[in-house]
């Protein structure tokens, strides 16, 4: 992965790479966007990831800089040298910063709600997993189909449906995939169909 | 006043994705205003401290009924002569020699709001009913001094904003302008003169937003 | 897409129908500015004046649901004012065929239709063959029986006023679009097509695809730069994950579910692979069984081999003819036969049709497991509108994801690229991959299934999971190689040019022309076989980030990874002409020089078709070679047939007594209402999506910048219908259909405009689907798709979410 800069165009003469605002003279105070730290400053040592958007299916490039003192990401613009988007956005891929750690309605705790409660527990990973695969498995072997009417062999469950992803990664798809199949599941299905 | 730098944007290629619009909030790290559906696609309805690059948009139907629907990515003009810096005596906005970028300081909140408004011909500069500090596009200082295109010019996928050194933005707005005439015979270039931000629109610039071409 | 994205520029004239493609996929659109500057044409066809048309040379309007009419239109226009492409027509396609006797069209039913069981026997569709077996042509196109001719006299009952007809577009308008686009049928011209779900989601959905591959093909535009007929898809990775087949029918890389009537491994096979009698056809599909076994011993291993069918026995089998479909799901939920539910990252009780069927449905389940970055309408279905938490008990677990920039993998773009990302930062809180979480529940159902044998154990403890690193953790590039394949023995095969050639056990295997079907190799999904060729990490080569573009048409062939074998343009011999010499120089995707092929990876090494021993023809997925103009494959027949949508503003079909595509299913349930030509619902409404929010906006509602720019729901309508409404831009109003409504504000705007169909004002409105109740928080239920009627395709089951009726109110 490496990343190069081809970020000018119909410039030649530059005002002169890195340089300081303070050295030209101007002063931007605390004004908002200009913090103690300036973003700008930060990014000359941040870590740049290239990753792919989130959204539709163009592919656009990006490139994630995750700051070197904190682990955070801290910009997340267009990858310049990416063949389809050439480092532009749209509304969406330009906010993509907000999907992110930085976002404080992300889900942080695994959440599970009770038979007839009205509110959201958190819990551990443990538990979920315990759990999950407990109900799983209960409802599979009660619900197992051997064979059909005709007799013949199907080796299937009809009561657990499953719906995803178009929004997880090849890996995880084949992953899930594996996961389903493996289940006896048949009402399979995803994005894909809507 | 140095060459310095430009921006032309060709409305004629913008697509309102307003990739540009979020690009700045993103780069600059604005909070976002809160916002209604007024019957538009336009959000937030106008610029304000915390939304220094807004993209209008504009329907109706032309003289001989067809529709259109004019896209217009609002931000400041950084003039040659900056309007708003006739009441600027301390340096509360400046004219970067180098870029010509006109910035903002947060000396700003010194001056009077109403006048300075009244002096920019395109209803630029906001202030924050806050701090009184008044906010508009810096043209990317930070960026376009460290190597990097402003972050809504870098966003913009079909070429509509382009930035670069004046003389060469020139040329590029003479050309488009000269292309565009072919279908478009009233199109042209905003004041190119006067302003670093030249805007090209395809027709009468009132269809675009009232103060495309100034007051 | 048969090509990618950046071909677009390549074009002379792009359609743009069915999609809106500025606003739903807006960097394509660098693109297609691209090629209008180099002097290309852009159409754009839609109810609405959308971002699209703002850019397009012309832009006109049709009703939603009338595609097919359309489109119809333009075929005949080719045919009649001989527009067609007549070479490429004549080699390959199968224009010059001869259908059967059997084959018969009247009055909006072809032949074979039983109205008890509401299908068609396709048997009687069928070509005339020889004794052998071979297709019987006509090249002269004289049979009145070939293809051609059919194909001319089905649509010569699409003339243009009868198009308009039913359309609500102008006959000058219909006559301007089918001039500039049919202008692309000869040799040094490329028409590109870029539709969406503007044409999926309708009852008549895979017949507007269907009509559109008619219309190019006859112009000779598959196969070509700047050509295609491209489906510019929804989601980050929903090519990747139709490739990985997350569907009722279909196992990875487009492999059949097994059904029941196929017991044995054998008779699966026997069923699945296509034979031909052609000689010059390759017939791709013959290696259905390498890639079969493959999967089988990915899936299970040593476990897997020859004696016991390699597991074939533990993979499920669905019933013979019976779908089980997203819309199947909620029904059976609804008939309260689901105990429990999986939904990874979406959100059905916004997305769905007939929301309310949805959410009554999740209600009923005993359990549900969802994996989100955000919370949304699904997982919080238990306290949503009409909900009562007290008598549901549905227990939910909602479970924290990673966002994309927190997790390494790949995804696969509309063009097929398939692209790796890195992960950036680690999530917040407690949140891990989907990879990872999938990976646990998987480990302790195997340790449950070991301790406590339960029913069928073998379906999980057989199945391989060595995926973890050396943290334990999911690892993706183990998962990326198992799903390019091993060999798992060593092998001595031959390359294609007929050398032997050594592979080891425990190898990449590199290409899949290398999988076999006796268990020496293993593969997740053929597709993908040659994504990941060597153990080290530069064997990624969906990791590549090489620039160069030898053919200065974008192919840039070192940039990630394309399936299949990084194939950039399907079909690409189609390019040329039969002696393998391009139709249009200017232009060269791939071209036949000094005895091989150069430019793109062709559709297979073998000499043009000229050459009458060793020459193949370039569709090589159909079992005869050549693409279908008529195709008796599908479930409501060979030629697309303009049907109303099931519900609609008119008392009948223009043209027909069918009223609706004959064979779609309908659901019976008492939430499974439908109101057509119906005054109390007089106004046409199709779904649509945003720029500034993805999908149903689970994702992006949660993100200040985004709900700023698109804060609330908004129903588009012409001044006409809202000064007969009395509704001003702006104000509340209600949207009703007889299955719910919603309250949002209204924007009245002359991009919207009244049809003319068969005389009589139809009106229509359009909607985003991208709000609900959650969040932000209005006090009203914003779910558009609690209007949408639940009835599929005929073919794929996907949603009519385009052109149902509702009412629109002041508020």
């Amino acid at each position: 992965m490496s990343v190069t800069r081809r970020e000018f165009f119909l410039v030649s003469g530059l005002v002169g790479a890195g340089v300081a605002l303070s050295s030209l003279g101007i002063d931007m105070g605390p004004a908002k966007a200009y913090a103690a730290e300036l973003k700008i400053d930060k990014m000359k040592t941040a870590k740049a990831s290239t990753s792919v958007c989130a959204y539709c299916s163009v592919g656009c490039g990006l490139i994630v800089s995750t700051d070197a003192k904190t682990g955070k990401i801290i910009n997340i613009e267009g990858d310049s040298d990416h063949p389809i988007n050439e480092g532009a956005l749209c509304a969406k891929g330009a906010a993509l910063f907000q999907t992110t750690a930085a976002n404080p309605n992300r889900l942080t705790k695994v959440l599970y709600r009770a038979p007839y409660s009205d509110k959201w527990q958190e819990k551990s990973w443990d538990w979920a997993i315990a759990e999950i695969a407990k109900k799983v498995k209960a409802t599979r072997d009660a619900d197992f189909v051997e064979k059909n009417e005709k007799g013949e062999i199907v080796n299937r469950v009809n009561s657990i449906a499953h719906l995803g992803s178009s929004n997880i990664d090849n890996e995880e798809v084949a992953a899930l995939n594996t996961l389903v199949r493996s289940l006896g599941l048949v009402y399979i299905d995803h994005q894909a169909r809507i | 006043m140095s060459k310095g730098f430009s921006i032309l944007v060709d409305t004629s290629k913008c697509t309102a994705c307003r990739g540009c619009q979020i690009a700045c909030k993103q780069w600059n790290q604005l909070p976002a205003t809160e916002t209604k559906q007024w019957g538009s696609y336009q959000n937030p309805q106008d610029l304000n401290a915390d939304t220094w690059k807004v993209v209008r948009f504009a329907d109706g139907l032309d003289a001989s009924g067809k529709v259109y629907w004019n896209f217009f990515s609002d931000q400041c003009r950084h003039c040659m002569s900056p309007g708003c810096m006739a009441e600027s005596e301390k340096g509360e906005i400046i004219q970067n020699e180098q870029t010509g970028a006109v910035i903002f300081t947060p000396k700003t909140k010194e001056l009077n709001f109403k006048a300075t408004l009244e002096g920019c011909p395109y209803n630029i500069p906001r202030q924050d009913p806050k701090t009184k500090v008044m906010f508009k596009c810096t043209m990317c200082f930070d960026r376009i001094t460290n190597n990097q295109i402003p972050a809504c010019v870098k966003s913009c996928p079909t070429g509509a904003m382009v930035f670069g050194e004046r003389d060469k933005i020139l040329d590029l707005t003479k050309k488009r302008v000269d292309e565009l005439k072919k279908s478009f015979p009233e199109a042209k270039a905003l004041n190119a003169d006067e302003v670093r931000v030249i805007f090209v629109v395809k027709g009468d610039p009132k269809k675009y937003y009232e103060f495309a071409a100034g007051k | 897409m048969t090509n990618h994205y950046i071909d677009i520029k390549n074009s002379d004239c792009i359609l743009v129908m069915g999609s809106n493609a500025a606003e739903n996929h807006p960097i394509s659109m660098k693109w297609v500015i691209k090629a209008k500057e180099a002097g290309a044409k852009i159409i754009s066809v839609d109810p609405r004046f959308t971002r699209t048309s703002s850019v397009a040379d012309f832009y006109t309007a049709l009703r939603s649901g009338t595609d097919i009419a359309f489109l119809g239109g333009m075929i005949y226009y080719i045919l009649d004012k001989n527009k067609y492409f007549k070479d490429y027509v004549e080699n390959y396609t199968n224009a010059s065929y001869i259908v059967g006797e059997k084959f018969d069209f009247k009055d909006g039913l072809f032949s074979g239709y039983n109205p008890d069981t509401r299908k068609y026997d396709a048997k009687n569709w069928a070509f005339k063959r020889d004794d052998k077996g071979v297709p019987i042509k006509d090249p002269t196109f004289q049979n009145p029986r070939c293809v051609l001719q059919l194909l001319k006299q089905h649509y010569s009952r699409y003339t243009p006023e009868k198009v308009s007809q039913i359309t609500g577009t102008p006959v000058e308008d219909l006559l301007k679009v089918y001039e500039m686009y049919s202008s692309t049928g000869v040799k040094d011209k490329a028409g590109t097509v870029l539709y969406a779900l503007g044409w999926t989601h309708h009852t008549v959905g895979t017949e507007n695809i269907r009509a559109s591959a008619i219309m190019q093909l006859l112009l000779g535009n598959i196969g070509i730069a700047g050509g295609g007929i491209n489906a510019l898809r929804g989601q980050p990775n929903v090519q990747g994950s139709t490739d990985g087949c997350l569907l009722f029918h279909l196992l990875p890389g487009y492999l059949k579910v097994p059904r029941a009537s196929q017991q044995t491994l054998e008779s699966y096979l026997k069923g699945n692979t296509p034979t031909t009698a052609e000689t010059q056809s390759a017939n791709w599909w013959q290696n259905y069984p390498k890639y079969a076994v493959s999967l089988l011993k990915y899936l299970y291993g040593e476990k897997a081999n020859k004696g016991n069918d390699f597991g074939y026995s533990w993979l499920p089998k669905a019933e013979d003819g019976k779908t089980y479909s997203w819309l199947d799901i909620f029904d059976e939920m609804y008939a309260g036969k689901m105990k429990g539910m999986f939904v990874f990252s979406q959100n059905p009780a916004g997305s769905s049709p007939n929301v309310n069927k949805v959410v009554a449905g999740m209600a009923k389940l005993d359990w549900l497991v969802h994996t989100n970055i955000f919370n949304n309408e699904t997982a919080s279905f238990w306290h949503g509108p009409g909900m009562d938490p007290k008598k549901i008990k549905t227990e939910v677990f909602l479970l924290p994801a990673s966002c994309s920039v927190e997790k390494e993998g790949s995804l696969s773009n509309s063009g097929r690229l398939s692209q790796w990302r890195y992960k950036a930062a680690d999530g917040p809180g407690d949140t891990i991959s989907d990879g990872e979480m999938i990976s646990r529940i998987v480990l302790k159902l195997k340790e449950l299934y070991s301790k406590d044998k339960g029913k069928c154990p073998e379906a999980i403890l057989n199945i391989r999971w060595e995926l973890l690193d050396a943290k334990k953790k999911f690892d993706s590039h183990k998962m990326a190689k198992e799903t390019n394949g091993y060999f798992l023995a060593d092998k001595t095969l031959k390359d294609p040019t007929g050398k032997d050639i050594e592979f080891k056990k425990g190898s990449l295997v590199p290409s899949f022309a290398y999988l076999q079907a006796d268990g020496s190799t293993s593969c997740g999904n053929w597709l993908y076989c040659g994504s990941y060729t060597k153990d080290s990490k530069d064997g990624n080569l969906m990791a590549r980030r090489g620039k160069e573009d030898p053919t200065g048409l974008g192919l840039f062939p070192n940039w990630a990874w394309c399936w299949p074998v990084n194939r950039r343009v399907l079909y690409n011999r189609a390019s040329c002409d039969p002696t393998g010499k391009p139709w249009n120089p200017n232009r060269v995707l791939v071209e036949w020089k000094d005895g091989k092929w150069v430019g793109d990876i062709p559709d297979g090494p073998w000499p043009p078709m000229s050459d009458k021993e060793k020459g193949k023809l370039p569709f090589i997925m159909k079992p005869d070679g050549v693409a279908f103009l008529y195709g008796p494959g599908l479930a409501d027949g060979p030629f697309p047939e303009h049907y109303e949508p099931v519900e609609s503003p008119l008392p009948k079909n223009l043209m027909s007594a069918q009223m609706n595509n004959p064979v779609i299913k309908i659901f019976k349930s008492d939430l499974d209402k439908f109101a057509s030509n119906d005054p109390n619902f007089h106004i046409v409404c199709s779904t649509n999506t945003i720029t500034e929010h993805w999908c149903s906006g689970s994702f992006t509602r949660w993100q200040p910048w985004l709900l700023e720019a698109q804060p609330e729901l908004f129903v588009e309508m012409s001044p006409a219908l809202a000064q007969e409404k009395g509704i001003k831009n702006g104000e509340r109003v209600v949207v009703s259909s007889i299955r719910g409504q919603v309250e949002c504000a209204a924007m009245v705007t002359p991009r919207m405009r009244p049809f003319k169909i068969d005389g009589k004002t139809v009106h229509q409105v359009a909607m985003p689907f991208a709000f609900g109740w959650l969040f932000p928080k209005t006090g009203k239920d914003a779910t558009t798709n609690l209007l949408t009627p639940g009835v599929g395709d005929a073919n794929t089951m996907c949603p009519e979410y385009k052109g149902f009726m509702v009412n629109v109110k002041k508020a």
